[in-house]
């Protein structure tokens, strides 16, 4: 194509580009360009060797816009940080880190400034290219080899054919008239513009090369191989860790997987082991004890065959309240423990307990004292939370008559369950600890408190229902006699 | 040479000198209205709160005008160091501003006395003693922070500051008459060790005088912040005080429009400065979060503390940095000295919000008292200064770098 184009092109002059003229030293240079100015030249441009001061204002160069572009860019850099940096992290993916706030606008501050430095370090760089008109191949000046001395020893100042008064002979006794060494007219470059053919193939090739890698990864992701994978990290690949339920020559008793620390309490489990917490000392309970057996058993068999069908059978014939089809792991524990207290090989305490074996409480060494201090705030707390939380039902004295138990014993529902009296000879003669669990986990239809109070005020609420107790079932030997009012 | 320099009028105005004595009447006068104010205002349940609130207000307002001295010291001291010739024009005035260090040490007096006549807890507690009722965090510290060594560093680093302050001046003088260009060199070679000596002291200084004011905290860049703050005050001052000069009629062209915009470059600078210590500092202790180094902070962030807080956020870097940026407000030393002033301000927020939230809550009468007696502090500064300044010139005409200085242009 470009074989046939060429012979129709006509060799024309080079288009005209302006005047320069060439000076000595900068002196004559400011001087030269203040006189070009004054004669009402506004497209000039001077080049100098070295920095000139007052040659801005001698060819009346306007202050740059390049400051505008800078603090443009460094409010967008500071506002894109901090919105980023906000949805990143309160709403698009709230994540407490460090136990901040979601929005810790402290912990945005660092990038907030280094996204403001990159957007007006970057903006100002390509703004002042773009300012200046470059990149630029070549420039006309360059076609005159004089003007090579621009970058040693000589000054050369340039009126441009673009301006509205330009007249080249005008322009070029106004030039000769500054006392120049010389003055030449500037032309635009006569030489083919064309981007060579070996570069353009230099280039294409360079592109080709770079697809290279991607090429190739994704056609190994498409393939099928014969060969090993390319371990490219190879101690993340092959880790020394072990996997779980295998052995090791690394420890004494050869398990992987390490026992707990004695001592160690799990993160959120610390009542899983206190009295204090449980209402019972569990490292007294011990597994002899077939009910609490028998529930970890079957808590263990998951939908257990054995286990789960003794239980069934059990509650064909004696048990017919429960559910059969409850083979939940904690359903099935209480299962197996009421089959086990309701059996009737079973001791006789067992079965005056067996109003709570049958709501699913293992038999456990309760607390027989109270593991706080019983005083008369304690008192005055259990009777506070006595008040707003178990009168409503099982009435201020405790008798099972609270507002709730009135209202429903009017309406007459037959499904109501009497509330528990507290005065009952089975629950009077309960241990404090018997109690705290009740209130920790509920009994019967009633659900557990362990959300509303908390373990200080439970126990307060079981020295305080001790008391009632007491105040209760008065015997005549509390009353003074005349004797010990004597004494 | 001495032909370019252009024939100024170098003396400071001998109304402004004749003011001195009444300075020094005003000042006295201020600092005891405040010492009264304060403690008569102490409540009934604590007595010796008001000698507490005062002392504190004291060494507040008292950091308040050395540190900009300091800051003239560094600046005469790094301007030798890298040989900047376009300050030399300016540096005389630092000279001076520096050499009132060593008066300051008298000013500094009541405070030693305290910490070594008495057991007074009113500024340090570390002052009690091991046998008060100090916290271990501060007890173990008492080796450090005990009445003689601290008397002994405090004359260690006046003597640097004060030394320094000297021999850079009176050189400086001396070339005056003589136009020695050796004397030049001697200065620059000699402002390397001196810059390290002033370094460490301004640093130890801001830990003993300010930071042991809560023995308890720590804070390792506490005194690259002072030194911030001092720097940033220091181009405030010089600022305003080439402004006022020249409104009176003096070096009207041994200053230029320059060197106005070159002080408000490194005020702005410095602006930016602060505003990084202080964050950095703030950030560490904040994202750490351990009890003993968020105290500090918890007691700012309560009382009323946390306004000065976010004023200083605001009046301190966001205001004055986005309002000094364009080069036009620079070049106009009317509208800079406007600037510098709420810089000055900033400033003396800042030094109250480092020292006085240990003493008292913020309260009306706490800002007037320590408003006063910052009146009588900064007259008291004012007063030395003239009076070391008296009819010295200026500006040190025979300085070899002087008309490179004049020549001198930012560019656009």
């Amino acid at each position: 194509m470009s074989d046939h184009a060429k012979p129709k092109k006509t060799p024309k002059p080079p288009k005209a580009h302006g005047w320069m003229a060439e000076y000595a030293d900068d002196n004559q240079l400011l001087d030269a360009a203040r006189k070009v100015k004054d004669s009402g030249y506004t497209r000039i441009d001077a080049f100098t060797p070295f920095a000139v001061h007052g040659i801005d204002e001698a060819i009346g160069i306007k202050p740059t816009a390049l400051p505008w572009f800078t603090l443009c860019a460094g409010f967008a850099g500071l506002t894109v940080a901090l919105t980023m940096e906000y949805w990143m992290n309160a709403v698009d993916y709230p994540y407490i880190i460090s136990g901040k706030p979601y929005a810790s606008w402290p912990a945005f501050i660092p990038v907030a400034f280094e996204l403001t430095v990159l957007f007006s370090a970057f903006t100002t760089v390509f703004a002042m290219l773009g300012l200046n008109g470059l990149p630029r191949f070549s420039s006309p000046f360059f076609s005159n080899p004089k003007f090579d001395r621009t970058t040693d020893d000589r000054f050369f100042l340039w009126i441009g054919s673009s301006d509205k008064y330009f007249n080249s002979e005008k322009v070029q006794s106004l030039l000769t008239s500054t006392g120049a060494l010389s003055v030449e007219e500037v032309r635009e470059d006569d030489s083919p513009s064309d981007i060579p053919k070996p570069i353009i193939f230099a280039i294409i090739a360079g592109i080709l090369v770079t697809l290279i890698p991607g090429a190739i990864v994704l056609n190994m992701r498409n393939a099928k191989s014969g060969e090993s994978r390319l371990h490219v990290f190879f101690d993340m690949d092959f880790q020394p860790s072990r996997h779980t339920q295998t052995s090791t020559a690394m420890f004494a008793d050869g398990r992987v997987q390490r026992p707990p620390v004695p001592g160690t309490v799990a993160r959120g489990e610390l009542g899983a082991t206190d009295p204090y917490t449980l209402g019972y000392d569990p490292s007294q309970t011990v597994s002899t004890d077939s009910a609490t057996a028998a529930a970890k058993l079957v808590s263990f068999q998951q939908d257990g065959e054995v286990a789960g069908d003794e239980s069934k059978g059990a509650e064909a014939s004696e048990t017919p309240a429960v559910e059969p089809s409850e083979t939940e792991p904690t359903d099935a524990e209480g299962v197996a423990a009421e089959e086990v207290t309701a059996d009737p090989g079973a001791q006789p305490a067992a079965d005056e307990a067996a109003p709570a074996a049958a709501a699913g409480v293992p038999n456990y060494a309760w607390l027989t004292e109270l593991p706080v201090e019983a005083n008369g705030e304690l008192f005055e707390l259990g009777r506070h939370k006595f008040e707003q939380h178990c009168a409503l039902c099982h009435g201020y004295g405790g008798y099972g008559n609270g507002l709730v138990a009135q209202r429903a014993a009017e309406l007459a529902q037959g499904y109501w369950l009497q509330p528990a009296n507290l005065h009952d000879q089975a629950i009077e003669e309960q241990p404090v600890g018997r109690i705290y669990y009740t209130i920790t986990h509920g009994k019967g239809k009633m659900g557990s408190y362990a959300a509303s109070l908390t373990p200080e005020e439970r126990w307060a609420v079981v020295a305080y229902v001790k008391a009632l107790q007491r105040s209760q079932n008065a015997q005549p030997s509390d009353i003074p006699t005349r004797g010990d009012i004597a004494q | 040479m001495a032909a370019n320099i252009p024939n100024d009028n170098l003396t400071i105005p001998a109304s402004w000198r004749g003011m001195a004595p009444v300075l020094i009447a005003v000042g006295a006068v201020c600092v005891l209205i405040s010492l009264g104010l304060f403690y008569f205002t102490g409540s009934e349940a604590k007595p010796d709160v008001g000698f507490r609130v005062f002392f504190h207000s004291y060494l507040a307002n008292f950091m308040f005008c050395l540190s900009f001295c300091l800051g003239a010291l560094f600046f005469v001291l790094v301007t030798h160091l890298v040989r900047a010739s376009w300050a030399s024009s300016i540096r005389r005035l630092s000279e001076l501003l520096a050499f009132t260090i060593s008066w300051w040490a008298l000013l500094f007096i009541p405070i030693l006395a305290m910490v070594l006549f008495t057991n007074s807890q009113a500024l340090y507690a570390w002052n009690g003693g091991p046998g008060s009722d100090l916290p271990m965090i501060v007890q173990n510290k008492l080796s450090y922070l005990n009445p003689g060594f601290f008397a002994i560093r405090t004359l260690v680093y006046f003597a640097i500051w004060g030394i320094t302050a000297r021999i850079y001046f009176l050189l400086s003088r001396k070339q005056d008459d003589t136009g020695d260009t050796e004397i030049s060199l001697k200065l620059q070679r000699w402002a390397g060790p001196a810059i390290m000596l002033f370094a460490l002291a301004l640093n130890f200084a801001a830990f003993d005088w300010m930071m042991s004011t809560d023995a308890a905290w720590f804070s390792t860049i506490y005194g690259v912040y002072v030194f911030a703050a001092g720097l940033l005050s220091f181009f405030a001052v010089m600022i305003i005080l080439c402004n006022m000069l020249q409104n009176s009629g003096r070096i009207e062209k041994l200053v230029t429009v320059e060197h106005y915009q070159d002080m408000s470059k490194f005020q702005h600078g410095f602006i930016v400065f602060w505003a990084y210590i202080a964050f950095s500092q703030f950030l560490l202790y904040w994202y750490g979060n351990i009890p003993e180094e968020t105290l500090w902070y918890k007691v700012r962030m309560t009382n009323g503390w946390q306004y000065v807080g976010l004023l200083l956020i605001v009046f301190h870097f966001a205001v004055p940095f986005l309002g000094t940026m364009s080069r036009h407000v620079r070049r106009n030393r009317g509208v800079m000295a406007g600037w510098a002033g709420l810089i000055l301000v900033a400033h003396w927020l800042d030094m109250m919000f480092l020292i006085l939230p240990n003493a008292a809550p913020v309260t009306p009468m706490l800002v007037l008292g320590h408003l006063i007696c910052w009146i009588g502090m900064v007259s008291i500064f004012l007063a030395l200064f003239l009076l070391r300044a008296g009819e010295t010139p200026v500006v040190a005409t025979k300085d070899p770098w002087l008309p490179e200085s004049l020549a001198y242009q930012v560019g656009p």
